[in-house]
Parts: structure tokens; sequence; C-alpha cells
């Protein structure tokens, strides 16, 4: 359903020269220059950007289209007015949010870290003054800060112009929304990651990134609200990370679940994850053999 | 044109024997893409869990559509190759090679790239196509029989003129345009489904504008014999290969216009 294959993003000259002001800059404000630049850089695509609210407006109007058809055929057979605890209503949220989601946790697609480790640029960014994680994180972080200004936005505006879509309209819900995704940005970071990082191992990624992909499509609840599963297949994706990228936002926003609990469970992958993204970011480069050299 | 042919089946020949000598990381490649497929697939199941049918298409109809929809992309996908690849070809300043040499620019350019991986898709679809095939009780008619073939050819024709379109903006833009992929696949999103579930500008866009409707749900009303709550012609139902001759003349004289038109990027 979703295009997968991307151009890279061309590298912004000037770049490389961060932090290096004789010590001056402490870590934090490295970070946020990094960050800062991620963000502007990523401000720059302005065609991508259009061509990109395009597609996910054709998407979400497709995807809208079937769930409204599924509680109409339902309506005429006689069913319910909810389908596993939405009605339809709620579902277009749904449909709207996982589409305004993509670019800010960057669900697919993302291969800069796998990039670098091929090309043998990963040798130098090692010997830099930084924390190799944080410093892509600090990246990651600015481009989600631009992703939801220019995409997030505007595609639930769309949805709004589009479709039926009605938005709640309590601030809190909009603030506890907000923290849990930037939780689960921060899952999904960790796990992009680790999935670049496994590029140290294997020389195309491509095969792990599709089996990585069909996972976060299927079990964080982009393609489908993880209450149509069988009760196993729940019982299953809520005991994995996945849920916490677009399903907890979702239903946070939607007033489904008690807010304190569900950030607490992103915020448990949020952490658990990070670790297990540094540890095996540490043993890549205890095994690091530069290709080519 | 046989020459043409014939270079085609050489240059397409040797890559494809160039991929087939990785089998382990092929056959891993060919999991991985179906695992997508599926995933998707399950997707449509799992809605089924709520209903009996889904605008009047039970699963197998559905089914039906999604395997036809998927094996002609797939084909279009694998065989169209080096048009999905074209962008990197321009930017590059490939196309200014492919122009000096005494052969057709377009059958070069198809043949600069295969993803035989991309067979997996047609694989998938076909296992989904058979699966409805066996469910549903189809009166196989004569006229039936033969007009299936037709319509696989018809679409995954229609798809591949679709990514010479994609191609040939390319001597404009000298770079991929992600609008396309809106056209692209969620054409071949639509398709999965019956095309009475969307309504307005995005029924008129792919039944009309980019035809994926005409060849797709149009003739499968007739196959499967379904009932057409949108009242369009009945012949409409069988114009599928003349739609898909007519959508692959325009998109071949635009690609002459653009080869015409081509200014190298000069790197």
């Amino acid at each position: 359903m979703a295009p997968t294959e991307s151009p890279p993003l061309p590298p912004i000259a000037g770049e490389e020269g961060l932090g290096g002001v004789g010590g001056l800059t402490t870590p934090v404000r490295l970070y946020l220059a990094v960050a800062q630049r991620s963000f502007r850089r990523h401000l720059a695509y302005r065609a991508a950007t259009l061509a990109g609210l395009f597609t996910n407006a054709v998407f979400g109007v497709l995807i809208a289209s079937v769930f409204t058809a599924l509680y109409r055929s339902r309506a005429t057979e006689g069913g319910g007015e909810r389908i596993a605890g939405f009605d339809v209503a709620e579902m277009l949220v749904f449909v709207w949010v996982g589409q305004s989601l993509i670019m800010v946790l960057h669900l697919w697609g993302w291969w800069d870290v796998a990039q670098a480790v091929r090309s043998g640029d990963i040798v130098s960014d090692l010997m830099k003054p930084f924390d190799f994680y944080a410093y892509w994180l600090s990246r990651d972080l600015g481009r989600a800060a631009c992703h939801v200004l220019v995409r997030f936005v505007p595609t639930m505006a769309l949805g709004m112009l589009l479709t039926d879509l009605a938005l709640p309209r309590s601030p809190l819900r909009w603030v506890a929304f907000a923290v849990s995704v930037l939780l689960g940005l921060l899952v999904a970071f960790a796990f992009r990651f680790m999935v670049n990082v496994s590029a140290f191992w294997l020389l195309d990624v491509r095969g792990v990134g599709y089996l990585a992909y069909s996972a976060v499509n299927f079990l964080s609840g982009f393609l489908i609200p993880l209450t149509f599963f069988p009760p196993w297949l729940r019982g299953i994706a809520e005991a994995l990370p996945f849920r916490a990228m677009v399903m907890l936002p979702a239903e946070i926003l939607l007033a489904k679940r008690p807010v304190a609990a569900a950030l607490g469970v992103q915020l448990l992958w949020a952490v658990a994850l990070t670790l297990l993204a540094r540890a095996v970011l540490n043993r890549a480069i205890r095994k690091l053999t530069v290709q080519g050299g | 044109m046989t020459r043409e042919t014939a270079l085609w089946r050489r240059l397409i020949g040797a890559r494809a024997r160039g991929q087939v000598a990785y089998p382990v990381s092929f056959l891993l490649q060919l999991f991985s893409t179906s695992l997508l497929f599926f995933v998707e697939l399950a997707v449509v199941a799992l809605m089924f869990r709520q209903v009996d049918r889904l605008g009047g298409w039970r699963l197998a109809e559905v089914a039906f559509l999604y395997g036809l929809s998927a094996v002609a992309i797939g084909v279009a996908l694998c065989l169209g190759s080096g048009l999905v690849a074209f962008p990197d070809q321009i930017r590059q300043g490939g196309f200014d090679q492919v122009l000096t040499r005494p052969a057709s620019a377009f059958v070069q350019v198809l043949a600069a790239d295969l993803r035989l991986d991309r067979l997996g898709r047609v694989l998938n679809g076909l296992i989904v196509f058979g699966y409805a095939l066996v469910v549903l009780d189809v009166e196989w008619t004569a006229g039936r029989l033969l007009y299936l073939p037709v319509v696989v050819v018809s679409a995954a024709v229609v798809f591949g003129a679709l990514f010479v379109l994609e191609a040939t903006l390319c001597f404009w833009t000298t770079q991929g345009l992600e609008v396309v992929n809106a056209f692209t696949f969620g054409g071949a999103t639509l398709s999965q489904y019956p095309l009475h579930l969307f309504d307005g500008w995005l029924r008129r866009l792919f039944l009309f504008a980019i035809p994926v409707g005409l060849v797709i749900y149009a003739p499968s009303l007739y196959l499967l014999d379904k009932h057409d709550p949108l009242g369009l012609p009945g012949w409409l139902r069988f114009t599928a290969p003349l739609v898909s001759a007519l959508f692959a003349a325009v998109a071949g004289s635009l690609w002459r216009v653009g080869v015409r038109h081509y200014r190298s990027t000069g790197s």
C-alpha cells in the first residue's frame, strides 16, 4: 500500500562542521544545533512536501472510504454502530491520525545510518566528539518537528476538508496526544536505528527492511486498529512495542484508555528499546569492519 | 521491430541471470516482499470478520480483485523496472549514452534494470487469485474464459503505461516525483476494492483519467456476474483491451515528445 522506495535526501554542505567550535559548545547546545539544522533542512524540501501531502490525501480518502463502507455494510446487515470498539467518526480520526503520523514517526524508508555504514562515513562519524546515538536522535527529532508542521497539521486539515473528520476539542487530550506521539517517536526511532545498524552484519538491508516495515504496518495499528485482531493475535500485538507508535497515541486522542497507564507503557518501551538499540550499536562497533577499506 | 525485441530479450536475459546468481538472497527478498503483501491482505480478512459482505461483495470476490490487481501491477513493475529506475538514469546523465547508441531509446531504458524480486508480487497475486477462483462458483462460460486473460493483460498494460508516463515526466522534471506514487500505487490499492466503495473525485479519477477502474472493476462485474450499483453502461465491461491500447498509445506518444524535448543535465 505504501510507496517504499523513496530516494535518499541529498546532504547539505556544512553539516559536518558541527561542534568543532573548540569545545565551547556544551553537549546539549550541540544536539540542539543539530536538531535545528535538521529542522531547517527538511523545511527546504517544498516540492517533496507538497507531493507527500497529495499522496497522504489520496490514501487517506481511499482508506477512509473503505472503512466508511465497512460501517455502512455492517448497518445493512443489522449490526451495531460500533466495530471493534470504534464508531465511524472515531474510525475516521484513527485513519487520518495514521496518515498524518507517517512522516512524523517516519514509519518507512529511513536508511540514513545504513547508508553511512555502507559508504564508510560511519568511521569518521564515530570518531567525532559526540554520542553517535544522541546525534542521530537529535537529527530525527528536528526532522520530526518539521514534519509535525508541514505534514501532520496539513494532512489533518485535508482530512477535515475531504471527509467528515471531526477532531476532539479538549486541549488536554491534545497535550496528552502530543506527549504520546513524542514517546512513540522515541520507540520508532530506536527500532529504525536497530534495523539500520543491522547493516553492520548484512550487506543488503533491504530484506530486513521489508520484514521490519511489515511488522510496523501491521502491529502498530497503522493499517487497522489492533482491536480488529482475533484475541490470540491481539495478545501478541499488545505484548510488542509497535503499538506505542500509532495505536496508543490514537487511543489516547480518542479517550479510549486511561492516559497515565498508556503513557507509562510507551515510556517503558521507549527506555527499553533505546537501551537495546545502544547495546546493539556497541556490539556493532566492536565488530566493525569497514567495507572496502 | 523484431530486431528491437531480440535486443530487449538479450539485455533482459543477462540481467535475469545476474540476479538468480545469488539464490539465497533472492529467495529471502521474495519472502520478505511477500510478507508485506499478505499483511495487507490480512487487513481485508480482518474487516470481513465484521461483515459478510463489503459493499455487497464477499471476501472471495474482493480477493479476486486483489489478485488481479497484484498480478497486473507485479508484471508491470518487473518488466518496467527500467522505467521505475529512469529518474536515476536521467539525473546521472545516463540517458545521453542511450541516445548515442543505434537502438531504440525505449528498449534500452526498459532493459536498463530488471528486478526479478518483483515477480513475488505476481506470485502472491496468483495465489490469492487461485483461492478466489476455487472458492467462488463462477459459471465459466466460453466468453468469461476467453475474456479473463485479456483482462489480466489489459490491466498490466495500463499499469505499464502509467510507469511510462511517470518516466516521461522526468524529461521535464529531471527527478522522480513522489506525486506519481499517488496515481500508480494509489491506483493499485484502490483497484483492490470494488470501485463503488469510493465516491466523487476519487472514483472519477481512477475511472476516466487513469482507467484502472475500467480494466479491473468493470470487467470483474462481468466475470463475477455482479450487480453494478454505479449504473455504468453495460458495454463498458468489455472495453478493457481497447482502453488499455488507447492509454498505452497516449503514453507512447508522450514518451516520444519527451525524448525530443530532452536536454541533458550536463552531469
